[in-house]
């Protein structure tokens, strides 16, 4: 597999805490990657290392192939970045922003019109950016990262401030980047249902520790659904069904079990019927991803 | 360093002042004489024999104050514009070095001071030719009280830009910078010994030499710009 993105145990350690932790984050070519994690996961630290704004304690970075210790400059001009808050010049116009920094990348004064319109601050060229609601700010962010028509966006939270449309907007021009020009998209988010209709590739990370990283189709196959029962002296029941060599879990007031065949079913409410527990209600449940995703950020287990 | 990059500092500078302080210091030097001229021209003149040399010193007394204020709030307001919403970030995640946004603030910095320098020169000898002094005008005095306070105060810019750039607290590089104008203030009234660098711009020093400050401005202020430049580099960005 080709890897635009390779990191190896990468770690980033501020004092005594380790804020990213040996993390191993491989992005193959063309995919979206969707980068979730909850406040404080170390999800922008991360990308700061990946821009080379940061130096890793330990670990190494491959982008494009190349060490990002020794090639960053070669690296950054192929790279398109929104990090955090949207940077800019509150006293400069949309355009004069664009320009300081299409003065740095080389590229032709046409792109600066193009990404405006993409991001569709057109209207706006002339006006001074201090007057910008946090969405245009933001937009105006993310024409910034197009200019130099990279072949590695990386995006930190880029909906943040943005209102409902203004998020199914972005979301569509990923999925268009994607599919039009190629190009490999890391998307950070602390939300899995905003990338969850884009992303190809999720990398679930917490506390600085990568928790899951897969395929989008993975992390759906997990969210298969679960049959819930919910019964007389639970704490009892749950035993009795573990003892019976079958996963469960408790929770919400249900016994999970995970889906199993009619006869195993009807074999098993069987059996709790003949040890007289009562019996209320015995449904098939499918977990919502953002369950799954709470699952395991919280329990920091590896799946 | 790259003239991309100068031409990009360039366009953030705009609308923020950078210009008119520029002209406003050695302007503000020079008024201070036509202020003083103007009401005691007579007096003045029976003060000396040379009209020339003790109008050129009298204009330079307040050039320290104005250079090292000017360096400070001009240092101040150009990371401040980096601060502001911390592009930082995004100016370092772009396919420059780190030396050479570095060196580029520098450069812009010590030029528009230079332009100062060639502007107090300029302002000087116009409103001596006004004042209309006997005997020939001292070009040589002339050039170095404009342009030896520059080189001799190097020190503090590279200072200041080191400062202002690596703290967290923009308050740190304010405060240093006002202990240095009041340094400067203070050193005209009882000098200071040779080594502080805040004396320097006032070409004193113990052996009546004006061109060691301007010697060692240039090397200690070459210094600080490196030690500064590699500590730039060595930081995480903001
Ligand atoms: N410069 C720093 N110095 C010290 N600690 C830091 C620094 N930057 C980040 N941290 C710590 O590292 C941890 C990870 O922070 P990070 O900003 O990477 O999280 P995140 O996943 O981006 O969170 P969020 O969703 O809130 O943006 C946090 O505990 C934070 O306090
Ligand atoms: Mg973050």
């Amino acid at each position: 597999m080709e890897y635009v993105v390779e990191t190896k145990n990468l770690t980033k350690q501020f004092g005594e805490q380790k804020a990213v932790s040996s993390l191993n984050v491989t992005i193959p070519r063309g995919e979206i990657y969707g980068f979730l994690g909850p406040n404080g996961s170390g999800k922008t630290t991360t990308i700061r290392m990946l821009l080379g704004l940061m130096k890793p304690t330990s670990g190494t970075i491959h982008v494009f192939h190349k060490d990002l210790k020794k090639d960053r400059i070669h690296i950054l001009k192929r790279i398109g970045s929104l990090v955090e808050n949207p940077s800019y010049y509150p006293h400069l116009t949309a355009y004069e922003n664009l320009e300081v920094w299409r003065k740095i990348l080389g590229v032709p004064k046409e792109k600066i019109h193009e990404v405006l319109q993409i991001v569709q601050l057109s209207e706006v060229t002339n006006k001074k950016v201090k007057g910008f609601s946090l969405g245009m700010k933001q937009r105006l962010g993310i024409a910034a990262s197009l200019l130099n028509d990279p072949e590695l966006l990386i995006l930190d939270e880029p909906t943040n401030g943005l209102d409902p449309s203004g998020i199914i907007e972005i979301r569509n021009l990923m999925k268009q980047l994607a599919s039009e020009s190629g190009m490999t998209i890391l998307i950070s988010s602390h939300l899995l249902s905003e990338v969850e209709q884009i992303a190809t590739r999720v990398g679930i990370i917490s506390k600085g520790k990568m928790l899951f990283q897969d395929s989008m189709d993975k992390l759906r196959e997990l969210s298969k659904p679960n049959i819930a029962l919910r019964i007389s002296d639970a704490k009892k029941a749950l035993r009795f069904i573990v003892s019976k060599g079958i996963e469960a879990d408790y929770r919400d007031d249900h016994i999970f079990i995970p889906n199993h065949s009619d006869e195993d079913v009807a074999e098993l409410v069987q059996q709790l019927v003949y040890h007289n527990f009562l019996i209320y209600r015995v449904e098939g449940k499918k977990r919502s991803l953002e369950d799954i995703f709470l699952q395991i950020t919280q329990e920091e287990r590896l799946v | 360093m790259n003239k991309e990059l100068l031409s990009s500092e360039l366009l953030k500078i705009k609308r923020k002042g950078f210009w008119l302080l520029t002209v406003l210091g050695p302007f503000g030097v020079v008024a201070l004489q036509m202020m003083n001229y103007a009401y005691r021209k007579e007096y003045l003149l029976k003060q000396s024999t040379n009209d020339w040399e003790y109008y050129i010193l009298n204009v330079s007394g307040f050039t320290p104050f104005a250079l090292v204020l000017g360096m400070v709030i001009l240092t101040s307001f150009l990371t401040s514009i980096e601060n502001e919403t911390n592009t930082w970030k995004k100016l370092i995640s772009l396919p420059v070095s780190k030396a050479s946004v570095y060196i580029t603030k520098f450069t812009l910095l010590a030029s528009l001071l230079f332009l100062s320098s060639v502007l107090l020169m300029l302002f000087t000898l116009l409103y001596g030719i006004f004042l209309d002094f006997n005997g020939e005008i001292l070009h040589v005095t002339l050039f170095q009280y404009s342009f030896y306070p520059y080189f001799a105060s190097l020190p503090v810019l590279a200072l200041q830009l080191w400062i202002s750039t690596v703290s967290k607290n923009q308050a740190v590089p304010i405060t240093i910078g006002v202990i240095g104008v009041i340094l400067v203030l203070t050193n005209s009234y009882s000098p200071f010994p040779d080594w502080i660098i805040w004396k320097w711009p006032s070409l004193m020093n113990q052996w009546d030499k004006p061109i060691i400050n301007v010697v060692l401005g240039i090397i200690v202020g070459c210094l600080i710009y490196i030690v500064g430049m590699l500590d730039f580099i060595r930081r995480d960005v903001k």
